[in-house]
């Protein structure tokens, strides 16, 4: 039976329950039982197209089709989607569950789908937040406490979706959480008496088993340094579900370790995950290898590594640039231009902290977005609010970890701690410092030597305030920078074009310039002699 | 200067097998770190990874937060400015801590070193004896502070007004000439003025440079061709 066909010849929703189009032989008698069961399910109106996709996508997972299973989970499910549940949720997963006899696994997978379509389209409920972290521990438990490992195997997309998704809900739960003072008693006693759900160790717990049970870390060793990688991945890492599981779970850590604002031990775990590499594991699924540098230049940046958080934008940024084309039909389209829109807001401060000559496509695009913006940060009155803004858009959604004391009989009173401020506040207190840079920057580019007392007129500021500016714009402009090795590693670097000393209270000016280019003039003009004199040859022969 | 990233030489394995793995999520070890915060402390070394790895501790458990230890982890991360180390550590605070008294006493501290108000910081610092005891257990404070004043110093100045030194570092007479010697510096004059010269280093000499082009074979590939048409 092709689904597909199916799908499009579908101009009306059949209500018929009991009518089952013939599947394969194999699978009648199954249908059979289920048919009985699914008596029980009446007053359930599932589309008949719909019925017909559950047990096509069912027959896929059993069969490990890969292939048709990127196909269904890509294109199919999201069209029935829009035609059916866009504003309501998917069949109840017990209501399914006679169309798939009542494969666990499959339901398993089915309720993955089924929450996380509730949580992108409607609003979770506290029973659904909880359903469906069981439902993921259901899953994990399957994947890391079977006897011996699964035969399931799925497409990377959805691997990294489930990890992604895991990671949004914890995150959603954790802020759902904070906000104490709309909820019912009912509520309160469900959190009160659940405090493990969601909770932070057991979302590390799922990330780091799944890092183990792949032996991932080791098979990363192993595309470093050479040596045998059947022996590094064993029995789980050589299945390619388990190895995609372990390595998007080091990247879910990089991420909830921003989210808790441990950005050193975020980039920690990164640690065998070799950027530069080209085909690196990351890229194979575009929404990991956009979140990956989103967090990576973000970390850098709260570390004050201004220059690789620069490097790390503009390179995912000219990426998204380029393979604009191929994700506009995908529907994470949406979230990579967020995330675009994000990251070139935060390149906007780093690039006002941190002067820096950018990629021209990558420029022009940051001018067409942020131009004014960016105008507003190099100027000392209106610079903080504007960082204010940029951040609050642009940073993660920060977690509290623990959430309020629900025991506390006073909780309701107090105002919870929101994560977002403490870290926007601290980032802020940062960039203050910093906001009279640019202007000092701008005069010092107009002269060569200049007396402190004269600069210190101009900046309408006393000379001593100017020396100690001086001193710590020399300071700020000193970074560390990553060569080679882990990401954490670096060398301290200058990062400006512009550098100056002082000889008591003469300031000395050096400014870097680029060299003019003659190599390239010389061989664009020799190859044009050369297809010139190539012409004439050919016509003279002629 | 320390890198964030870099065990101090003399991080013991036992802490580093616990910073690298995942049994520093385990509060029973929070222990073992605090004793090697202690240690820090003594003897005037700072772990920065480590002690993150102690503050990750009590965000997850809050009630392991032993205030003096995140005292004097605060203290300690002050040594290493302009390392991010501080920040670094004031983003795993939650709200409660980063409000305590000591802690918003220390930031402010921060504030004035960050932006190398160096003579602002010793009024402060001087001007008030909590400051003394915030930081009494971290022995080699105000040496550590100075000697990463001299670093700024050095990477901005040629050559620096005696008197603005004596200002940044906060010493006097033979104290000063002392720490003088010690950098490397000499005292000379200049006209009136009692002047210190520091020796040239990469970082205050503010050269020209000119990114001068750079070829490579491959662009040279297609001339080279064609000379053997030829």
């Amino acid at each position: 039976m092709n689904f597909e066909e199916d799908f499009d010849n579908a101009s009306e929703v059949d209500l018929v329950v009991n009518t089952y189009p013939v599947q394969d032989d194999g699978l009648d008698e199954e249908l059979l039982a289920t048919d009985q069961v699914s008596q029980q399910y009446q007053e359930v109106q599932i589309p008949e197209v719909v019925k017909n996709f559950i047990m096509f996508f069912h027959r896929n997972v059993l069969e490990n089709n890969v292939y048709e299973l990127h196909s269904i989970y890509e294109h199919s499910f999201n069209k029935l989607t829009e035609k059916f549940y866009a504003k309501e949720s998917w069949p109840d997963p017990e209501a399914i569950s006679p169309l798939v006899n009542d494969d666990q696994v499959f339901l398993t997978l089915y309720r993955e789908l089924y929450y996380r379509h509730i949580y992108s389209r409607l609003t979770p409920t506290i029973e659904h937040r909880f359903h469906s972290y069981e439902n993921y521990c259901d899953l994990f438990n399957y994947i890391l406490n079977s006897e011996g490992p699964v035969a399931l195997e799925l497409p990377n997309q959805w691997l990294w979706d489930i990890i992604d998704e895991f990671i949004y809900q914890f995150q959603s739960f954790c802020n759902y959480r904070n906000r104490i003072k709309n909820k019912n008693d009912d509520e309160l006693a469900f959190l009160r008496d659940n405090s493990q759900i969601w909770s932070c160790y057991s979302v590390l717990n799922v990330l780091y088993s799944l890092i183990q049970k792949s032996r991932i870390t080791e098979q990363l060793l192993v595309s470093k340094n050479g040596g045998d990688m059947q022996e590094a991945a064993g029995e789980y890492g050589s299945r390619p579900l388990y190895k995609m599981l372990g390595y998007f779970s080091i990247v879910g850590l990089l991420r909830v370790h921003c989210l808790l604002g441990d950005f050193t031990l975020a980039l920690k775990m990164m640690d065998n995950i070799e950027l530069n590499k080209k085909q690196a594991l990351f890229a194979r699924v575009t929404a990991c290898h956009v979140t990956t540098y989103y967090y990576v230049g973000f970390a850098y940046m709260m570390m004050r590594r201004y220059a690789d958080a620069i490097k790390a934008f503009s390179h995912i940024l000219t990426f998204i640039n380029r393979t604009k084309q191929y994700h506009t039909r995908s529907y994470q389209h949406d979230q990579i231009n967020k995330k675009g829109d994000q990251m070139y807001a935060l390149l906007t401060m780093c690039v006002t902290l941190c002067p820096t000559r950018l990629d021209e496509n990558i420029h022009s695009q940051l001018r067409e977005k942020y131009a004014e913006q960016s105008n507003k940060l190099s100027k000392p009155e209106e610079a903080m609010q504007v960082f204010e803004e940029l951040f609050l858009f642009a940073c993660p959604k920060f977690i509290s970890p623990n959430g309020p004391n629900i025991d506390d009989p006073n909780v309701m009173n107090l105002t919870p701690f929101e994560p977002v401020q403490h870290y926007t506040k601290i980032f802020l207190a940062e960039v203050r410092h910093s906001i009279l840079l640019p202007t000092l920057r701008s005069y010092l580019k107009l002269y060569t030597t200049m007396g402190n007392a004269k600069l210190a007129l101009f900046l309408e500021i006393d000379p001593d305030q100017l020396r100690t500016l001086l001193m710590m714009s020399k300071i700020r402009s000193r970074q560390m920078k990553w060569v080679s090795g882990t990401l954490l590693e670096g060398e301290y670097q200058g990062t400006s074009d512009l550098d100056f000393c002082l000889k008591e209270d003469m300031i000395h000016i050096s400014e870097s310039k680029v060299g003019r280019r003659y190599g390239d003039w010389f061989l664009r003009n020799i190859n044009k002699f050369q297809d010139i004199l190539g012409g004439l040859e050919l016509t003279t022969k002629a | 200067m320390a890198r964030v990233s870099n065990a101090p030489p003399s991080r013991p394995e036992v802490i580093q097998s616990l910073i690298d793995g995942v049994d520093r999520y385990n509060p029973d070890n929070v222990t073992i770190l605090e004793e090697y915060l202690a240690t820090q402390c003594t003897n005037k070394e700072c772990d920065t990874m480590a002690n993150l790895a102690i503050l990750k501790l009590y965000q997850f458990n809050t009630h392991l937060i032993n205030d003096q230890v995140v005292n004097n982890i605060l203290v300690k991360a002050l040594t290493t400015l302009p390392e991010p180390d501080f920040n670094l550590c004031l983003y795993l605070l939650n709200e409660q801590m980063a409000n305590e008294e000591s802690v918003v006493r220390l930031i402010a501290l921060q504030d004035l070193l960050e932006q190398a108000r160096f003579t602002d910081f010793w009024k402060a610092y001087q001007g008030d004896d909590i400051y003394k005891e915030l930081t009494a257990e971290v022995l080699g404070f105000e040496d550590a502070i100075r000697s990463n004043i001299a670093s700024a110093v050095a990477m901005t100045f040629q050559s620096i007004e005696l008197k603005n030194l004596q200002e940044y570092v906060h010493l006097k007479g033979q104290a000063l000439s002392d720490f003088i010697k010690a950098q490397g510096w000499t005292e000379t004059t200049n006209g009136d003025l009692n002047v210190i010269s520091i020796p040239v280093n990469k970082d205050n000499e503010a050269k020209t440079v000119v990114l001068a082009e750079n070829i490579r074979f491959e662009q040279l590939i297609r001339v080279i061709g064609h000379s053997n048409d030829a």
